[in-house]
């Protein structure tokens, strides 16, 4: 009854929907259907939606590929000359889109601009032990830390460069207004909250895009992204809801591409808190929760269990003689009773809600699973300015949910159960150690050595419980090639084609 | 007279706004430190610094009320954190938008309500009445979360009449609005109808109609416009649902107004957006209450001697 009163008063509007036809000439368009939209174009803002956007136009020195791994992009090559000192060998010949070419002043600015603590720029802090860059020719660059720095290629792919001659002239809020750099595309038009559309660079180093425009749009709401993107009116959508994964398949017009991310999600004991002070009863916690079964019902087979240590299998460090913990809840309840568990413990389980894929959903299964057990657990989900002032003074309750990025790499993981860290109540002097030495070797293959030592300690300790390494999840017509998934969820968009 | 009234209510306009800029500071207080919040998780203790300098949260709460009230004076919110720009432009250019929405979605409800209600009233107890009334009562218990997936499904998906989304030239425009028009038609429909036939059988009409008036010039002459103030006042009420729902519909259909700006803001505690946002929302109620109110004035006699 009512949809025949919403059609009747729909089409009366219907002669309006003809006027209002969109007029795009021939140009070839791409759309894309964004998740989640930052407000805005300024450099360094943090998030990944806000990187995503800002490396369409402005490229770093390296980038990770879709797994994960850095590539030569404004670099073509690097070495130490130095234990702390990374010379990079730039792209020759490459220019900016308004001429003008790119060189070793660039990334001297651009390590300035980053360091710079008035512009509040998210990865300062993962070049933190950068002392600062010098050029040593038009070409080549000296990046001195001061002490050994073994992730700073990785965090090199954090800082897209800045044209100095350009932020000279126009200043950071002409940078924010209209960015310019050397990539595939060209800043035509931000309305923030609605659209960000870009030209494509005929001029590219890398190989001029196959379409005239990009147009990357906001779409927050899930099902309605979805919508977009089997109208037809978006070709490529970011985060397809896990639940309508199957309505993409169903569609016939698009497909679901997936990778596994680097984030790992798992949930954090308070040590402090008794009974969790006792490794034997987060022990018995892992075999008492079903994750294959959360893993096909919830996260419908996408992503992948943890292997009872928080990296991903991509990542750098990742220790593949650890695995699960089998899905055991006779053992799980004996070991609770040996330990003399009071089974009358209240167990919050805190979480922010639509964080990551499916977060409040996974709570409330686990706490179900404990539940079976005879462990009273509930969950808490809070709003995310709650969630960080409880981190903040570190009293999360006996369980919270995050999920950690490492991309890729070990050292920026495994910190967050150290004392920098300052994530965790959990503390080892031994795993603090050996994430000092790993942070203070060059040696990739004692790096990666220190970190099988540390999986295997936190899994016999179990600070956490290891679930899930999520999925990105994005929803392509089957028109367009080119595009893959990212694990760092940045869109790589130069080299995609379609009908 | 009237004039004397708008200048008493206008006189009154800052107490109210002073109140709601008050509570907005403390929640804002209340709920963490915006600096945690804002930053990013690796954030260096410089950018801490240099960001709670900005905020003046180094000061005492009541000397960063005191700036904030002095800066208020201006006009001035402070610079927005994730935009470039003051956070009273950043509002300003979403506000377009919003009125756009929220103003077709009210022509709607108005219209189609109140001639509903007219169809209910008149034709009382019929067939029209009882399809019209449960619609409306339908209506009122459908979430408009839902509402808007159906209507992208049916709309977009099946009869490719309508963008799902977007914002740009009226074919946007016209789901949200029917969609955040059913959050208040149902009411119209409700309200227009008990005030008229709470009418039908004044005294008045009554005599009207034994003095040889057909139904439909009692309707028009005696009827109507009496009903009209309840229906105002109604409208006047109605006016800060249209603002909540609109921070939905927003968020279903992409539309880049102040809700979703004001929602967003709040998550990352763009400190200054949120003050702009909530207080451009509190004015747009205040004067709109006002407008209502002048209208009701100005149609009824009675009220202008109070």
């Amino acid at each position: 009854m009512k949809r025949r009163q919403l059609i009747a008063s729909a089409a009366s509007l219907a002669p309006f929907v003809v006027l209002g036809q969109p007029a795009f000439a021939a140009d070839k368009v791409l759309t894309v259907g964004a998740a989640v939209f930052p407000d805005t174009l300024k450099p360094g803002i943090g998030s990944f939606a806000s990187q995503s956007l800002l490396v369409q136009t402005n490229e770093q020195l390296v980038q990770r590929d879709a797994v994960g791994n850095p590539q030569p992009t404004l670099a073509t090559s690097w070495e130490l000359v130095e234990p702390t000192t990374m010379r990079f060998h730039l792209r020759q010949g490459v220019k900016f889109t308004d001429g003008v070419e790119f060189t070793a002043d660039d990334v001297v600015y651009t390590i300035g601009y980053v360091q710079d603590p008035q512009n509040a720029y998210g990865a300062a802090a993962r070049i933190s032990a950068v002392t600062g860059a010098t050029a040593v020719d038009k070409y080549t660059v000296d990046i001195k830390t001061k002490a050994v720095f073994p992730t700073l290629l990785r965090a090199m792919a954090e800082v897209p460069i800045l044209p100095k001659h350009y932020a000279e002239k126009v200043g950071t809020k002409g940078l924010t207004d209209k960015p310019m750099g050397t990539g595939p595309f060209i800043f035509q038009e931000w309305v923030p909250g609605d659209h960000y559309t870009l030209t494509s660079n005929k001029n590219y180093w890398g190989g001029a895009p196959k379409f005239d425009k990009v147009i990357i749009r906001t779409i927050p709401d899930g099902s309605t992204r979805v919508a977009a993107l089997v109208s037809g009116e978006a070709q490529i959508i970011e985060e397809v809801p896990i639940d309508l994964i199957e309505q993409v398949q169903a569609s016939g017009v698009a497909k679901v591409d997936e990778i596994a991310t680097s984030v790992g999600l798992v949930l954090t004991f308070d040590t402090l808190i008794k009974p969790f002070d006792n490794p034997k009863v987060r022990e018995a916690f892992d075999y008492a929760i079903d994750k294959p079964l959360i893993l096909k019902q919830i996260l419908k087979g996408q992503g992948e269990i943890l292997d009872a240590q928080l990296l991903t299998k991509a990542a750098l460090g990742y220790n593949p003689d650890i695995k699960a913990r089998p899905f055991d809840p006779a053992k799980a309840k004996q070991m609770l009773v040996e330990a003399g568990y009071d089974f009358n413990t209240p167990v919050p389980i805190l979480t922010q809600n639509g964080k990551y894929v499916s977060d409040t959903d996974i709570c409330n299964a686990i706490a179900g699973m404990l539940n079976n057990i005879g462990v009273k657990a509930t969950v808490d989900a809070v709003e995310g300015g709650t969630f960080q002032a409880r981190a903040n003074v570190m009293k999360m309750g006996a369980l919270h949910m995050i999920g950690w990025y490492s991309l890729g790499d070990g050292d920026f993981a495994t910190v967050w159960y150290t004392k920098a860290g300052h994530r965790t109540n959990w503390y080892s002097e031994d795993y603090e150690k050996m994430f000092t030495a790993a942070r203070s070797t060059n040696d990739e293959k004692e790096r990666i050595r220190l970190y099988h030592e540390m999986a295997a300690l936190a899994y016999k300790e179990m600070p956490s419980l290891f679930l899930f390494g999520l999925p990105s999840l994005y929803g392509v017509n089957k028109n367009v090639t080119g595009f893959g998934a990212a694990s760092d969820k940045i869109l790589h968009l130069a080299k995609v084609e379609f009908k | 007279m009237i004039l004397r009234y708008i200048l008493r209510r206008l006189a009154f306009l800052p107490l109210t706004l002073l109140l709601v800029a008050l509570a907005t500071f403390v929640v804002l207080r209340l709920t963490g430190n915006p600096v945690d919040i804002f930053l990013d998780i690796n954030r260096t203790p410089e950018q801490v610094e240099a960001l709670t300098k900005r905020l003046h949260l180094d000061l005492p709460i009541p000397a960063q009320f005191l700036i904030f009230l002095r800066d208020l004076l201006h006009g001035d919110f402070g610079e927005s954190l994730q935009f470039s720009g003051s956070a009273a432009t950043v509002v300003w250019e979403r506000a377009g938008a919003t009125f756009q929405l929220a103003g077709t979605a009210l022509g709607l409800a108005v219209v189609l309500g109140v001639t509903g209600g007219i169809v209910c009233a008149v034709w009382r107890d019929r067939a029209a009445d009882a399809v019209i009334s449960s619609i409306a009562v339908a209506g009122q218990s459908m979430p408009s979360f839902w509402l808007g997936m159906l209507l992208i499904e049916f709309f977009a998906l099946q009869l490719h009449w309508l963008p799902t989304s977007g914002y740009g030239d009226l074919a946007h425009l016209v789901l949200p609005a029917i969609t955040l028009a059913t959050i208040l038609l149902p009411n119209f429909v409700l309200i227009t109808r008990t005030s008229l036939l709470e009418l039908m059988g004044e005294q008045f009409v009554v005599t009207a109609r034994s003095k040889g008036f057909s139904r439909g010039r009692a309707l028009l002459t005696h009827i109507l416009p009496n009903a009209v103030n309840p229906v105002l006042s109604f409208l006047g009420i109605q006016i800060g649902t249209l603002m909540a729902g609109s921070i939905i519909t927003e968020t279903i259909y992409a539309w880049p107004g102040v809700g979703r700006l004001l929602i967003n803001s709040i998550f990352h505690r763009d400190v200054p957006v949120v003050e702009a946002a909530v207080f451009f929302i509190a004015t747009t109620i205040a004067l709109s209450n006002l407008a209502v109110d002048v209208l009701q004035m100005l149609i009824d006699p009675r009220i202008r001697r109070a």
